[in-house]
């Protein structure tokens, strides 16, 4: 807006002074046309006083040569008179038509011009023809009459001539008028327009210097608010509870906040301008390999990119911590990369507090199965006690022997029961080959118990035996996790159905192919779960068995199935038609295990 | 002895174990009926002058404390004695009940229930 308002300003103090001058200019020419006109007219008179004179210088040379002739009688001096003649003639035709449309002057003329021929005719012929004939012409009388004739036209002339010099003074006097005028004119005018011009461009730089003194007090603003968002962001960077290192494009560091010299042992002042890689050392926790820089891996996918698992930040002193970062691109307004930002924190305490979190939700699914365990044992003993009262107090050998093969029957379960148990608790260092078939048609045993309180009805379908590299204790745990879960979703009448199926290397697909292994499918047909409860579900202590759940469960049960290079899924159907919830996990055969979960 | 010519319902579905538990009663000397889950028992509960209820806590179909219930909804002063695997009932289960114990305590925790259970109606 500004920068307009400028340059019309600019057009405005250029396009005026122009304009003031070409009227000026104007007036000017019209004046001077004025005075050339009066200067044509005094030049005109001129030329009307000589062609009097000359006039006048012919009737003088018309009588010398008269009086010459009437004097000698020599036609020799008559020459002037008779050259005079036919001049006189011509001469006085320009005088007439020099006097234009001054009707006195042309009077004047026209009564001159008829003495003159009154002259000739009345004394000059009359004398010529008495001269020629031998006579005398010194009649006083005719010569008088002649002289008073000439006299007559002189006068005239006289008249003529005066006329004609009074209209020049006339004119010569108009003209000093005229240049006064010019002068006035002219001063005027230039004092007018320089006062225009002035006032004008003042007016035009007071408009300018107004623009200016805004600009400037825009940009003091701007400048103000750019100070005080930077303060902001400076001290909001300053004060976060995350590292943060801002990098230029080649990975730099540029700025670094307190939480990130803290964390990686270097000061601002020493990291500055050094690569990124060297002041922010990370390794993976397990195989110690160095992590791609960051850096490269946002300038490589462009986008912003979260840390791997399990980061290891080397600080300077060499010591050691658990971080989780990610890195965003700084874009430029044509979203070109200036820049990176990187976000870290110490996950170190997070970490331990995740391996409590887990180790509790290991303690309530063992004391669960505890509980189950007890109940399962507790029947046949109790049978078994009230069998040896009853044998103690005086039974028959017959009736013993039934009594005690009904003992036996009640401790071989207990037995079967506790086999199951010992399997629960085999922890080990390294994975094991685990035959998925036998280990939940052990846990479906183990929980017979739970299903019947329920009112659940169990289907299986275990065609084949499946071995897959695992910690069967951690798989134990979610199988036994997911089951409880479907059976109490199922709740009285309901069904819940165990499934594997093994899933064989494809030959033949093209593309990416998941690695041989199975899947493992528990579906039951409870009421279902919304799609608001369903992106909650693997978040840990969310539950929705109030009291009785640790809300850890399926959180856990993700991070074993991570471990064990696994995948996780559930789907739900809320309708009436079709309700019901299935969790897929799939296993692979020989998988890479990722130590320490998640 | 005419006391022990009570008629006992056992409700349980433990088959073993209520086999078991009914030799057991009747060596004692009652007379008992078994049934093998919750609505049986009801049934039986409802025809027959059953005079004290032994029932287990966890069966399926209906648990012994939604069957105790129903018992007391139709004759309130017949005593029922809760058997449960399990420690630490929750309230709302032991409070419907006349007495509860835990399996494993022996018989002669139980027979010794039962009979105080049965006792007082004829001692008063």
């Amino acid at each position: 807006v500004n920068l307009s308002q400028f340059n019309r300003i600019l057009q405005q103090v250029f396009l005026l002074p122009v304009v003031a001058l070409l009227v000026t200019a104007g007036a000017l020419y019209w004046q001077i046309r004025g005075a050339n006109e009066t200067v044509s007219l005094i030049q005109e008179s001129d030329a009307r006083i000589s062609e009097a004179t000359l006039v006048a210088k012919l009737v003088v040379d018309e009588e010398s040569g008269l009086r010459g002739y009437e004097t000698t009688g020599d036609t020799r001096f008559l020459q002037p008179y008779l050259d005079a003649q036919p001049r006189l003639k011509s001469e006085f035709s320009t005088l007439d038509d020099m006097a234009g449309t001054d009707v006195e002057q042309r009077r004047d003329i026209t009564e001159l011009r008829g003495e003159q021929q009154t002259w000739r005719d009345a004394f000059a012929v009359p004398v010529i023809a008495t001269v020629r004939a031998g006579g005398s012409a010194d009649d006083v009388g005719l010569n008088l009459h002649g002289k008073t004739l000439m006299d007559e036209i002189r006068k005239d002339i006289d008249e003529v001539i005066h006329n004609a010099e009074e209209h020049r003074a006339h004119r010569i006097a108009r003209w000093h008028r005229q240049v006064r005028t010019v002068w006035t004119v002219l001063l005027l005018l230039a004092l007018g327009m320089g006062v225009l011009i002035g006032l004008f461009t003042r007016s035009r730089l007071h408009a300018v210097s107004v623009a200016y003194r805004t600009s400037l007090e825009v940009l003091s603003r701007r400048t103000e608010e750019i100070f005080q968002s930077e303060q902001q962001l400076r001290t909001t960077l300053a004060s976060i509870g995350d590292g943060v290192i801002t990098c230029d494009v080649e990975g730099r560091v540029q700025m670094m906040n307190p939480v990130a010299c803290g964390l990686t042992g270097w000061s601002q002042a020493e990291a500055e301008g050094k690569p990124l890689e060297e002041v922010f050392r990370i390794v993976r926790e397990t195989t110690r390999e160095v992590v791609e820089n960051p850096v490269a891996k946002v300038k490589r996918l462009n986008r912003v990119v979260g840390m791997e698992n399990h980061t290891v930040l080397i600080r300077k002193d060499g010591t050691e911590l658990d971080i989780a970062d990610s890195g965003a691109p700084i874009r430029g307004q044509a979203s070109d990369i200036l820049g990176i930002v990187l976000v870290f924190r110490d996950i170190t305490m997070e970490r331990k507090t995740q391996d409590a979190l887990i180790a509790n939700e290991k303690l309530a699914v063992a004391g669960r199965l505890a509980a189950t365990i007890a109940h399962e044992i507790h029947n046949p003993l109790d049978s078994v006690s009230n069998l040896l009262y009853l044998m103690r107090n005086g039974a028959s050998p017959d009736e013993s022997k039934q009594f005690m093969d009904m003992a036996e029957q009640e401790l071989a379960r207990v037995t079967q029961i506790s086999r199951a148990m010992l399997g629960l608790y085999r922890e080990s260092k390294a994975p094991v080959l685990v035959d998925l078939r036998e280990m939940l048609q052990e846990i479906l045993l183990l929980m017979e118990r739970r299903f019947i309180e329920l009112g659940v009805t169990v289907h299986a379908e275990l065609p084949s035996s499946v071995s897959v590299a695992a910690f069967p204790a951690e798989l134990r745990q979610v199988f036994t996790n997911l089951i409880t879960n479907a059976a109490e979703a199922a709740s009285r009448g309901g069904e819940v159905c165990v499934s594997i199926s093994p899933q064989p290397v494809s030959e033949t697909a093209p593309g990416p192919q998941p690695p041989a292994g199975a899947t493992v499918v528990i579906a039951d047909n409870g009421p279902g779960i919304t799609p608001e409860v369903q992106s909650q579900l693997f978040q840990p202590f969310f539950t929705t068995k109030g009291e009785r759940g640790t809300g850890l469960g399926l959180w856990v049960s993700r991070g074993i199935i991570n471990k064990h290079g696994g995948t996780i899924s559930l789907t739900s159907d809320t309708s009436d038609s079709a309700h019901g919830t299935a969790v897929s996990v799939f296993l692979a055969m020989k998988p890479t295990i990722n130590a320490g979960g998640d | 002895m005419e006391e022990k010519s009570h008629l006992v319902l056992c409700v349980d579905d433990e088959v073993v174990g209520v086999q078991v538990r009914k030799i057991l009663l009747e060596r004692a000397g009652y007379r008992v009926l078994t049934a093998l889950n919750g609505l049986d028992g009801l049934d039986i509960f409802s025809r027959e002058p059953v005079e004290a209820v032994i029932l287990d806590y966890s069966m399926p179909g209906m648990h012994g404390g939604e069957v105790a219930a129903r018992m007391r909804e139709t004759k309130p002063a017949i005593p029922i004695l809760l058997l449960s695997a399990y420690i630490g009932l929750p309230l709302e289960v032991t409070s419907v009940v006349d007495l509860y114990m835990t399996k494993g305590e022996g018989a002669p925790v139980l027979l010794q229930k039962l009979s105080s259970l049965l006792q007082p109606v004829g001692a008063q």
